[in-house]
């Protein structure tokens, strides 16, 4: 990868990352061409770039951003939530995750997989408040990225 | 990777799906790793960890074994 090329991607990055961060939502395509001033070609290309380095995670056969982790752009199973700002995250670890990235106080919420209970964790302060419950993976690490969807 | 009510909620849900358990954690575990791996992730310098760096990461929150070995495939 040229320099160039490199900051570009970095560009593109950040863009996306500030904007999950900001309102929940990941660009589309088109609109990080617009945001950046350059064609939809250079930015599916970076996308893709991004991708191959599990940066992003693209829906299959798409340029469209599925995940951009923590951020996840679908709704799911884990709801996190600072203030008046509301986010989906791809699982337990990334919905913390987006609480560590935006540095804010707040909470996620996901109900057990078991009793389906709503289960609440809050960040307040920096710090993990006490919370109940276990997390569980079910696919061994070194194979998280086979299928980043299941793990 | 989810998120159960307890140690028996987990086991009653493996039990009912035929599975066996996987990697547990506990919350504050999660939280660590969580700040470790996206507290930096808005710097324009970030860059994703190495196998070491991240397999260091695990390591230092107690995650160890084959389990949290990236290098066993």
């Amino acid at each position: 990868m040229t320099a160039p090329q490199a900051e570009f991607d970095t560009n593109v990055r950040l863009a996306v990352f500030h904007a999950a961060a900001g309102s929940g939502s990941t660009p589309s395509p088109p609109e990080l061409a617009h945001q950046l001033g350059t064609s939809l070609t250079e930015i599916d290309a970076s996308l893709d770039r991004l991708a191959a380095d599990r940066v992003v995670v693209l829906k299959p056969g798409t340029s469209d951003i599925w995940m951009a982790n923590p951020f996840s752009a679908v709704e799911t199973g884990f709801e996190v939530s600072a203030g008046n700002s509301r986010w989906y995250g791809n699982c337990i670890w990334d919905s913390l995750g987006i609480l560590a990235l935006v540095k804010r106080e707040g909470f996620v919420e996901t109900p057990c997989p078991d009793c389906g209970e709503l289960l609440r964790v809050d960040v307040a302060r920096g710090e993990l408040q006490p919370s109940m419950g276990i997390v569980h993976f079910a696919v061994p690490a070194a194979h998280w990225w086979d299928d980043i969807g299941y793990t | 990777m989810l998120l159960f009510r307890s140690e028996e909620h987990l086991a009653a849900w493996l039990e009912q799906r035929g599975l066996s358990q996987g990697g547990t954690m506990t919350l504050e575990q999660c939280w660590l790793l969580a700040k470790a791996w996206y507290s930096d992730k808005l710097d324009r310098d970030w860059r994703r960890k190495t196998l070491d760096e991240a397999m260091a990461a695990f390591a230092e929150i107690g995650l160890e074994g084959d389990f949290w070995d990236l290098t066993k495939r």
